[in-house]
């Protein structure tokens, strides 16, 4: 043991402050708002009241809802889109470097400022509507972000333009790492365009799409500015439900109950996929 | 059979063009905002293009005196905040590197897991002892906060900086004499050098954004993007605008130099082990 420490001593000191900044200042934090939770906020007891009261409150339900809507439609579009424009991407053409570029500016600005100007976009009389109007769709404008499915849909979009340039930059790094000689031997075995992606890129890509798929995902419950700043209070999101639980109504307990729900979520979404859906998974293979 | 050819290729670069437009159009109306006068964005039917301009918003934003306090926090915070994780993440992550494979993949793993957690979950309690410990609008209490989210983004880039560097050169520089920090210093160090400044550079810009744990732990005191979403929250249409675009400016100058590195290897690295 001695000699392990002295041997090791360095590498000791060097990854202490790492470790325990990450338990003093997150893994203390979850816990104890997990065990928050817990307590009646009254009587301090232990058990499930402050649940109980927060599942009988039909906007906390609607926010679970949403964020889980939320999630799926974005997955979709993302995964699509990404891959869509990932692959138009890697083709040679002109002016490839300008388009990149474009597709990567959305990076380059900050959420929050993301959401502003999607306000003027999907606001009432915002640019969406104009358009909408000068193509003859339609009369009366929109309320794109008064609740219901339509902002879903609104967050989607907007929640989807501000993180295409990350969901395209990573499969593209997956396509590169696809060798050609692979879609070569295809095309010579007599392989259309649309087998060879089917049955070369799709299963070769299946360890980034799982990557994209778990990032994205953890990201998308987690939602929080956008809401905030485009439908507000009207359609509530586990994040923006917390949020105003705390600040608000100053109910601390229900706050760490929505924040604990929305791991749940979190670590359910996950369960399921590997579960389900890629069994042994990308952490699996990339070994 | 060529028609059919050509065809396609319109196509396809109609579709790029649109993906461009979609992409781009957001950025222009911001900037378009706030610059235009209010007749022209304000009524039912806003027009597309700057027919007229006027600098009338940046005046006030900038005459205001608005805009100095939260300018000035968000610059010292995103600087400290840098400056401290590289503090702590650097050595750490030479540490992880040269662990055998099995061990930096868990920790590699349980690094992402920290990004699981919900940023509210995490803030609350925090703002709670923050505010006993008197640190709720200080500079100091929202750098240790952004450290929380920083120091696992900035370690996976790290990580999978120095494994590229092979163990040979340390090695070579033993053999030679040095002493284990010496060789880190001088030898590791400098190799590793441009990886370790995009991720601080990324680090920067992560802080600069930051909006969750700077509105739970600011009473009186805004960062940048506290100020955008008061304004929001005000319907203060046209001072948004123009906050965007300076908390904008910084992000797309430092993207577009950052652009070439930024991959998404980077991410997918870290993972993959």
């Amino acid at each position: 043991m001695k000699r392990f420490l002295k041997k090791y001593y360095l590498e000791f000191a060097f990854i202490l402050p790492l470790t325990l900044y990450i338990l003093g200042f997150t893994i203390l934090p979850i816990s104890k708002t997990i065990w928050m939770s817990f307590q009646d906020p009254t009587t301090g007891r232990w058990g499930l009241s402050v649940y109980r009261e927060l599942f009988r409150r039909p906007d906390f339900v609607r926010s679970i809802f949403h964020t889980v809507v939320v999630t799926l439609i974005e997955l979709t579009i993302q995964m699509t889109l990404g891959l869509l424009i990932a692959m138009a991407l890697k083709q040679d053409f002109k002016g490839k470097g300008l388009a990149r570029s474009l597709v990567l500016l959305p990076m380059g600005v900050p959420t929050l400022v993301a959401g502003v100007a999607l306000i003027y976009i999907f606001g009432t009389q915002g640019y969406l509507n104009e358009l909408l109007f000068q193509l003859g769709f339609i009369k009366t404008p929109v309320y794109w972000t008064s609740g219901g499915i339509k902002s879903l849909f609104t967050i989607a979009f907007a929640d989807s333009w501000k993180v295409m340039p990350m969901v395209v930059l990573l499969f593209l790094a997956g396509l590169e790492s696809i060798p050609s000689e692979i879609y070569e031997a295809g095309s010579i075995d007599g392989a259309t365009k649309l087998q060879s992606f089917r049955h070369i890129t799709l299963p070769l890509l299946k360890p980034t799409v799982t990557m994209v798929i778990l990032l994205r995902a953890v990201d998308v419950f987690r939602i929080f500015e956008l809401p905030l700043i485009l439908v507000g209070r009207a359609t509530p999101f586990l994040a923006t439900f917390a949020y105003d639980e705390y600040r608000a109504y100053n109910n601390l307990h229900a706050s760490a109950a929505a924040s604990t729900v929305l791991l749940i979520c979190i670590i359910l979404f996950m369960y399921l996929y590997f579960r389900y859906v890629d069994k042994g998974g990308a952490f699996g293979n990339g070994k | 059979m060529a028609s059919k050819k050509i065809w396609k290729k319109i196509l396809f670069y109609l579709g790029i063009a649109l993906i461009c437009f979609f992409m781009a159009t957001p950025v222009y109306i911001l900037f378009r905002i706030s610059f235009s006068i209010p007749e022209e964005v304000l009524t039912q039917h806003p027009k597309f293009l700057i027919t007229n301009f006027t600098f009338k918003h940046w005046d006030q934003v900038l005459k205001s005196g608005n805009l100095w306090p939260p300018l000035r926090k968000s610059l010292l915070v995103a600087t400290f905040t840098m400056l401290s994780s590289l503090v702590i993440a650097v050595p750490a992550c030479y540490a992880i590197s040269r662990l055998n494979k099995r061990l930096k993949y868990i920790i590699v793993l349980s690094l992402f897991f920290t990004r699981m957690f919900p940023n509210v979950g995490i803030a609350l309690p925090i703002s709670v002892v923050f505010l006993k410990w008197n640190l709720l609008d200080t500079h100091l209490g929202l750098v240790l906060a952004h450290l929380i989210e920083q120091l696992p983004f900035i370690c996976w880039i790290l990580v999978s900086t120095f494994e590229t560097i092979p163990f040979d050169l340390e090695e070579a520089a033993m053999i030679d004499g040095a002493g284990r920090l010496q060789t880190l210093a001088s030898v590791i160090l400098p190799v590793a050098a441009p990886g370790i400044a995009v991720s601080a550079m990324l680090t920067w810009l992560n802080s600069w954004n930051e909006f969750t744990y700077a509105l739970y732990l600011s009473l009186s005191t805004r960062t940048l993007p506290l100020q955008i979403y008061y304004y929001v929250s005000r319907g203060g249409f046209f001072q948004q605008a123009a906050y965007s675009t300076i908390l904008a400016v910084p992000v797309l100058i430092l993207t577009l130099v950052l652009q070439r590195f930024i991959r998404g290897e980077y991410l997918k690295g870290a993972v993959k082990g």
